[in-house]
């Protein structure tokens, strides 16, 4: 027995799905990350450098004039500019990765601070290692911030 | 009115796209890994001749030690981010790819309305 012939999808069909596709991507935009921050990217290799600034400086001063009062107004100094990307970070919408990037390089700043005022002094080699450390973090922070410009060459 | 739309091309084309795009961030990624295995190499170097030196007690080695969990932690929240960067861009990619090909398979008389 021949089968009855089915009727031809008629074109208004056609054309119906074929807005319903184009208006369903048309309003499209992917977002997992916030955009790239161009002024906190500055902001974060600012800090980076007052960092570096600060350690460096002290290598310079003798140890046994390294005593925690000395540096405590630079300490502070950097705190509320490590508080400031902490606070930035937080406000933007998709950013818990830098977010958390930043409270981590906040609270090794504060426990090294903390290790320096309990001792009074600070070795060379703590000097060194906490350098070290903090230009690490910085580097996570930039990369981070940096990894999101990729997601703006499609997505502007 | 036919429609002229090729879905096949379209799709090897979003493919190719999505591969172009995975394997850049990929050689982005890797890079950044092993900047970040060379960095901690040099913290432990660091820290193993400041323990052999006294330089640090015993507490504060193991102190030390715990601030690198916190620097890992940190370095996998840098490489997700390259990751979901990555992903965003590749999505974004074969919607765009998608998009415009329907778009110019649209006859003249309707792509002003869109």
């Amino acid at each position: 027995m021949k089968p009855a012939s089915l009727p031809l999808p008629s074109l208004r069909l056609h054309w119906l799905s074929f807005f319903s596709l184009l208006l369903l991507f048309a309003s499209c935009k992917v977002h997992l990350v916030s955009n790239y921050d161009a002024v906190l990217s500055d902001e974060i290799n600012t800090t980076a450098k007052k960092v570096d600034n600060f350690y460096l400086s002290m290598q310079e001063i003798p140890a046994a004039k390294r005593q925690y009062v000395n540096f405590s107004n630079s300490y502070i100094d950097i705190e509320v500019d490590l508080n400031s990307l902490v606070t930035k970070n937080r406000v933007r919408p998709l950013n818990t990765e830098s977010t958390r990037i930043a409270e981590i390089t906040l609270q090794l700043w504060e426990k090294y601070k903390e290790e320096h005022k309990k001792d009074n002094a600070l070795s060379d080699g703590l000097i060194k290692l906490n350098k070290k450390t903090l230009s690490d973090m910085f580097y996570a922070m930039q990369v981070a911030e940096e990894g999101k410009r990729v997601s703006n060459k499609s997505n502007p | 009115m036919p429609i002229n739309f090729d879905l096949k091309d379209t799709f090897d084309e979003m493919l190719s796209s999505a591969k172009q795009s995975a394997g850049e961030s990929g050689k982005e990624a890797r890079g950044v890994a092993t900047r970040f295995l060379q960095n901690r190499k040099e913290r432990l170097q660091l820290l193993a001749e400041l323990r052999l030196a006294g330089d640090l007690n015993d507490e504060k080695f193991k102190s030390r030690l715990e601030d690198e969990k916190l620097i890992l932690e940190a370095e996998l929240k840098a490489m997700a981010v390259i990751s979901k960067s990555s992903a965003q861009n590749t999505a974004q990619s074969v919607i765009n790819i998608f998009q415009s090909a329907v778009i110019k398979a649209l006859p003249e008389v309707l792509k002003s309305t869109t």
